[in-house]
C-alpha cells in the first residue's frame, strides 16, 4: 500500500479523542483486571461445568421442597418484614438531620457538613450483614442488632439521596419567604420540605424493599428474621426443608415489591412497575378534583368562623396520602408490637454501637497483615468475575426483555418473569446455596454474585434500552436494515452511556457484596472478619473494616471518574 | 411498453426500480385504532422523475401517507404499489429490498446523537449489508470513502468525525439527507423536511436536496408546510384535507388561491367562540394527540 492511499484513508478513521482513549483504556483495564481474577481465584471453565453438576445434584436433593414448619417459616417471614418496616423508619429519621447538615444549601457549618458527608460515605460503604455480625457480637443474637444494621446501613442511601433531593430544590420560593421575614428554620420547613417531600417518599419506598431483600439473610450472623432457619436447615442437611424455606423467602419478596411498586405508583403517579409497563397516571378523579380546586371560592370572610372552610378538604390526592400516611403508621407501631420491641430501646442501644465502635481503634493492621491483603485481592476478583460473567448473561436477557426491542411480546412477557425470578432471591441467600452445593470457597460465592448481577443488570439494560430515542430507529429501518443491525446501529448506540453506567454500578455493588460473601463461606474477607470477631479481636475487626470501606470507596470514586469521562 | 405498464401487475413480484409509475395509489384508507381516520380513499399515479409535494394543514394525512409508502405503517384499505411492489402484501425480504430503494427524510432527522456523522452516513448502507455492524471500522474502507463523498456533496465532509448532536438543525438534516444518498435510492420521500429549521437553514437544506434530486434524476414526494416552497419546487401539487384528496393539479396551471383554498377551515357548525389564544392551544394540542395516536414503527409485515 502507498503512502499516499495510506494519507487518505487515514481520513476515513475517527481521530483519536481523549474520550475514545479513555474508553479504550477502560475497557482494556476491566479486561484485564478479570483475567487476573480469573487466574487468582484458580477459575476455569471444567470448574463452572462442575459447579452446574454439584447445583443440579444439590437441587436433586432439593426437590420436592418440603414445608414441614410452615408456620414458623411465615412467623419468621414476617418478622423479616417488620425488621425492615422498622430499620427503614429508624433510617429515615436519623437521616432527616444528617441531610440537612450534608447539603450545601442547608448545611450550618462546613465542619457539620465534612461530618454529615463522612457518615454518609462510611455507613453506606459498610455492608449492612458487617454491622449485624458486629452487633451481635456485642448485643447478643436477637432482631435488635438486624434493625439497627438495616438502620445504620441504610443512611449512607437515605441520606445521600435526601441531600441530593435537598440541594437540588428550586431556591426562589425560599428566598421569597425569607424576604417576607422567615427564619431559617421557618423558610426550610414551608419552601423545602414540601419540594423534597415526593423524593423523601420514594427514596423510602425504595430502600423498604431493599432492606426486606437485605434482612432475610441477616438471621444467618443471627441478627433475627428467616434467614437463621435456612441456615440452621442447610446445616442440619435437610435439603428439601431449606428449598421450602427458600421458595416462602421468593414468594414474600415478590409479593411485598409488588404492593410497593402498587403503592409507589399511587403516590408518585406513574412509575415503571415490577414488570416494566408504565403504571396509569393519576386516576380520572384526581385530574377531575385538581382542576376543580381553583374553582373552589376563597371567601374565607364569609364564613371565617366556620372551621370547614379553613382546612383543606379530604378529596383526591389528599385522601390518599393521608390514608397511606396513617397505613404506614400503624405498620410501624404494629411491627414494634410484634417483634416486641420498645422504640426507646432502639435509641438507647445506639449509645451502645458508640461504644462498640470505640473498641475497633486502633485498627490493628499488624496481627493479620498476610491475611487481610490475600482476603482483599479475593473479594476484588470474585467482583470482577462475577460482573464480567454476568454481564455476558444480561446483556441478551435485557434486549429479550426490552418492550420495544423484544420480537414479540410474549418474548418480552416471559424474559420479564424470568428476570423478576433471577433477582427474587437475594444474593446471599443464592450463595448460601452454592456454598452447600459446591463447598466453601470462591467459586461459589462468584455463581451466586453471577445469578444475581444477571438479573439486575439485565433489568437494567432494558430499563435503558426502553428509554432510546424511536425516531432514529425509524429512520434506520427506512433504509432497509433488518432488526439485528437496526439494534446495532441505532439502539445501542443510544443505550451506551447508561449500559456503561451501569456496568460501573453493578460492578460497585458486586465489590459490595463480595466482601461479606466469606461470613456464609463464599470466599473473600468476610471470612476473615467473621473470625476476628469470633475471637474478640476487636482491633483486627476495626483493620478489616477500614480497609474494606478504602477499597469500596476507591472503586466508588474511580466509577464516578470514569462515568464523568465517557458520557 | 407503456401498454404493460397500464396492466395491473403480479402483486408479488420483487422489486422492479425501472417501473414506471413509480408509486399507484388506489382507495388508500387508514383508520387508527382508537383515532382518527387518517386516510379516506386516496388515489393517484406518480410517474417517473415526477416531484410531487403533499400540502395540507397538520393532521390533514400526509405523512401518515408517506409512511405507507415505505411500509412503516399498514392500511386499513386500499392498495399501495411501489416500484412494482405491493407494500401491503410484501415479505419481509421485498420490504427490506423496497425500503433499501426508497430514501426517507424524516422532519426529526432521525440521527443518532451520540454518533459522528460518518457513522450515520454509513447507516444509509445497511440494506445491502447482511451483518449488524457497530463503529465506523466495522463498515469496509470502500464504504467510507462513499460515506464521505456523500457528506462532501451536502457541504460536511470537514464534520465528518464530530458527533451529530453538536450540529445545528439544518447540518443534521444534511446529514440525513447524506445517509439516504448512500442508499442510492430511486423513490425519495421527504416528511416535511425544514418544517423544525428556521427559513436560512430551511433554503439551505431546500438547495441541497433540489440539487441532488435534480443531478441524480429521482422521484421526489415530499411534503410540506410552506405553500410558496411548494410552489418553487414542485412540478405537480396533492392538496389534502381530512385525509382526503382535494387538489390534485400540475403547477404550471395552478394559482395561490387554489393552493390556498386546501388551508380553509372547515365551517364549524356552531360560530367558533374561542378566543384566539384557546384556537392556538387547541390545535397544539390536536397535533399533540395526533402525534401520540400514531402507530409503532412497523418492522415487518
Amino acid at each position: 500500500m502507498t503512502a499516499g492511499v495510506l494519507a487518505a484513508d487515514a481520513r476515513l478513521r475517527p481521530p483519536l479523542t481523549r474520550q475514545r482513549l479513555v474508553l479504550r483504556v477502560v475497557v482494556v483495564g476491566f479486561l484485564i483486571a478479570t483475567a487476573w481474577a480469573w487466574w487468582y481465584v484458580e477459575m476455569s471453565l471444567s470448574a463452572v461445568f462442575g459447579g452446574f453438576g454439584d447445583m443440579a445434584n444439590l437441587l436433586g436433593r432439593m426437590t420436592p421442597p418440603r414445608f414441614s414448619d410452615l408456620d414458623r417459616a411465615i412467623t419468621l417471614a414476617f418478622e423479616t418484614l417488620w425488621m425492615a418496616v422498622i430499620g427503614t423508619a429508624l433510617a429515615v429519621v436519623l437521616s432527616v438531620p444528617v441531610a440537612f447538615g450534608a447539603a450545601r444549601n442547608t448545611s450550618p457549618h462546613p465542619a457539620v457538613m465534612a461530618l454529615s458527608r463522612g457518615f454518609i460515605v462510611l455507613t453506606r460503604a459498610v455492608p449492612d450483614l458487617i454491622f449485624a455480625a458486629i452487633l451481635v457480637r456485642a448485643l447478643g443474637i436477637g432482631v435488635l442488632p438486624g434493625i439497627l444494621a438495616l438502620g445504620l446501613h441504610s443512611i449512607g442511601m437515605i441520606a445521600k439521596l435526601f441531600a441530593d433531593a435537598i440541594e437540588q430544590i428550586d431556591p426562589t420560593p425560599r428566598e421569597a419567604v425569607t424576604s417576607v421575614g422567615a427564619g431559617k428554620w421557618q423558610a426550610i420547613a414551608t419552601t423545602v420540605v414540601p419540594q423534597i417531600m415526593p423524593g423523601v417518599i420514594a427514596t423510602s419506598l425504595y430502600r423498604l424493599d431493599i432492606n426486606l431483600r437485605s434482612s432475610t439473610v441477616l438471621g444467618i450472623v443471627g441478627a433475627g428474621g428467616i434467614g437463621f432457619l435456612l441456615q440452621q436447615r442447610l446445616r442440619s442437611l435437610q435439603y428439601d426443608e431449606a428449598l421450602g424455606i427458600v421458595v416462602v423467602i421468593f414468594v414474600f419478596i415478590t409479593v411485598v415489591e409488588f404492593l410497593s411498586a402498587a403503592v409507589r405508583a399511587t403516590l408518585l403517579g406513574s412509575e415503571r412497575s415490577l414488570i416494566g409497563r408504565s403504571a396509569p397516571r393519576a386516576s380520572l378523579g384526581a385530574t377531575l378534583f385538581r382542576r376543580l380546586r381553583p374553582s373552589t371560592p376563597n371567601r374565607v370572610g364569609v364564613a371565617a368562623f366556620d372551621r370547614a372552610k379553613v382546612r383543606p378538604p379530604m378529596i383526591g390526592e389528599r385522601r390518599t396520602k393521608a390514608a397511606y400516611g396513617v397505613l404506614f403508621a400503624g405498620l410501624l407501631v404494629y411491627a414494634l408490637w410484634s417483634v416486641r420491641l420498645d422504640p426507646l430501646e432502639i435509641f438507647t442501644s445506639l449509645g451502645e454501637v458508640a461504644e462498640i465502635s470505640s473498641r475497633l481503634v486502633p485498627p490493628d493492621f499488624t496481627t493479620a497483615r498476610d491475611g487481610i491483603i490475600e482476603g482483599m485481592l479475593q473479594s476484588i476478583a470474585v467482583a470482577f468475575i462475577a460482573t464480567f460473567l454476568g454481564a455476558f448473561l444480561a446483556f441478551p436477557l435485557g434486549l429479550l426483555a426490552a418492550r420495544n426491542v423484544a420480537a414479540n411480546r410474549a418474548v418480552y412477557a416471559i424474559s420479564r418473569l424470568f428476570l423478576v425470578f433471577l433477582r427474587g432471591i437475594p444474593e446471599l441467600i443464592v450463595a448460601v446455596l452454592f456454598v452447600s452445593a459446591i463447598g466453601l470457597g470462591p467459586i461459589a460465592g462468584t455463581f451466586a454474585l453471577v445469578v444475581g448481577t444477571a438479573g439486575f443488570f439485565a433489568k437494567l439494560i432494558a430499563d435503558a434500552v426502553e428509554e432510546v430515542d424511536p425516531v432514529p430507529r425509524e429512520a434506520v429501518f427506512a433504509t432497509g436494515a433488518t432488526r439485528l443491525q437496526e439494534t446495532a446501529t441505532s439502539v445501542l448506540p443510544q443505550a451506551m452511556p447508561a449500559l456503561v453506567g451501569n456496568l460501573l454500578y453493578v460492578l460497585d455493588i458486586n465489590l459490595r457484596v463480595s466482601t461479606v460473601l466469606g461470613i456464609v463461606g463464599g470466599g473473600g474477607i468476610g471470612f476473615l472478619l467473621l473470625n476476628s470477631l469470633r475471637v474478640l479481636q476487636w482491633e483486627t475487626t476495626g483493620a478489616i473494616l477500614l480497609s474494606i470501606f478504602v477499597v469500596v470507596y476507591a472503586i466508588e470514586l474511580l466509577a464516578g471518574w470514569v462515568r464523568k469521562q465517557i458520557l | 411498453m407503456a401498454t404493460i405498464a397500464h396492466l395491473p401487475t403480479a402483486s408479488k413480484g420483487r422489486v422492479r426500480p425501472d417501473a414506471d409509475p413509480i408509486v399507484r395509489l388506489d382507495q388508500l384508507s387508514k383508520q387508527f385504532v382508537d383515532g382518527p381516520l387518517a386516510l379516506d380513499r386516496v388515489s393517484f399515479d406518480v410517474p417517473r422523475g415526477q416531484l410531487l409535494c403533499l400540502i395540507g394543514l397538520s393532521g390533514s394525512g400526509k405523512s401518515t401517507l408517506l409512511r405507507h409508502l415505505n411500509g412503516l405503517h399498514s392500511p386499513t384499505g386500499g392498495s399501495v404499489e411501489v416500484l412494482g411492489v405491493e407494500v401491503t402484501q410484501a415479505r419481509r425480504q421485498e420490504l427490506r429490498e423496497l425500503r433499501r430503494e426508497v430514501g426517507f427524510v424524516f422532519q426529526q432527522f432521525g440521527l443518532v446523537g451520540r454518533l459522528s456523522c460518518l457513522e450515520n452516513v454509513l447507516s444509509g448502507a445497511l440494506g445491502r449489508l447482511r451483518a449488524p455492524r457497530f463503529g465506523v471500522l466495522s463498515y469496509s474502507t470502500a464504504l467510507r470513502r462513499q460515506a464521505l463523498e456523500h457528506l462532501d456533496r451536502v457541504g460536511l465532509a470537514d464534520r465528518a468525525f464530530q458527533r451529530a448532536d453538536t450540529l445545528s438543525g439544518g447540518q443534521m438534516q444534511r446529514v440525513a439527507i447524506a445517509r439516504t444518498l448512500m442508499q442510492q435510492p430511486t423513490l425519495l420521500l421527504a416528511d416535511e423536511p425544514v418544517a423544525s429549521l428556521d427559513p436560512e437553514s430551511s433554503a439551505q437544506v431546500m438547495d441541497v436536496l433540489f440539487r441532488i434530486v435534480v443531478e441524480d434524476r429521482l422521484t421526489v414526494i415530499c411534503t410540506l408546510h410552506q405553500v410558496e416552497l411548494a410552489l418553487g419546487w414542485a412540478d405537480r401539487i396533492i392538496g389534502l384535507r381530512d385525509g382526503r384528496s382535494v387538489l390534485d393539479r400540475q403547477v404550471v396551471d395552478l394559482d395561490e388561491a387554489e393552493v390556498m383554498d386546501v388551508y380553509r377551515r372547515v365551517e364549524p357548525e356552531e360560530p367558533d367562540h374561542r378566543s384566539a389564544s384557546t384556537i392556538v392551544l387547541d390545535s397544539m394540542r390536536e397535533r399533540r394527540e395526533a402525534a401520540a395516536a400514531t402507530d409503532p414503527v412497523r418492522v415487518h409485515p
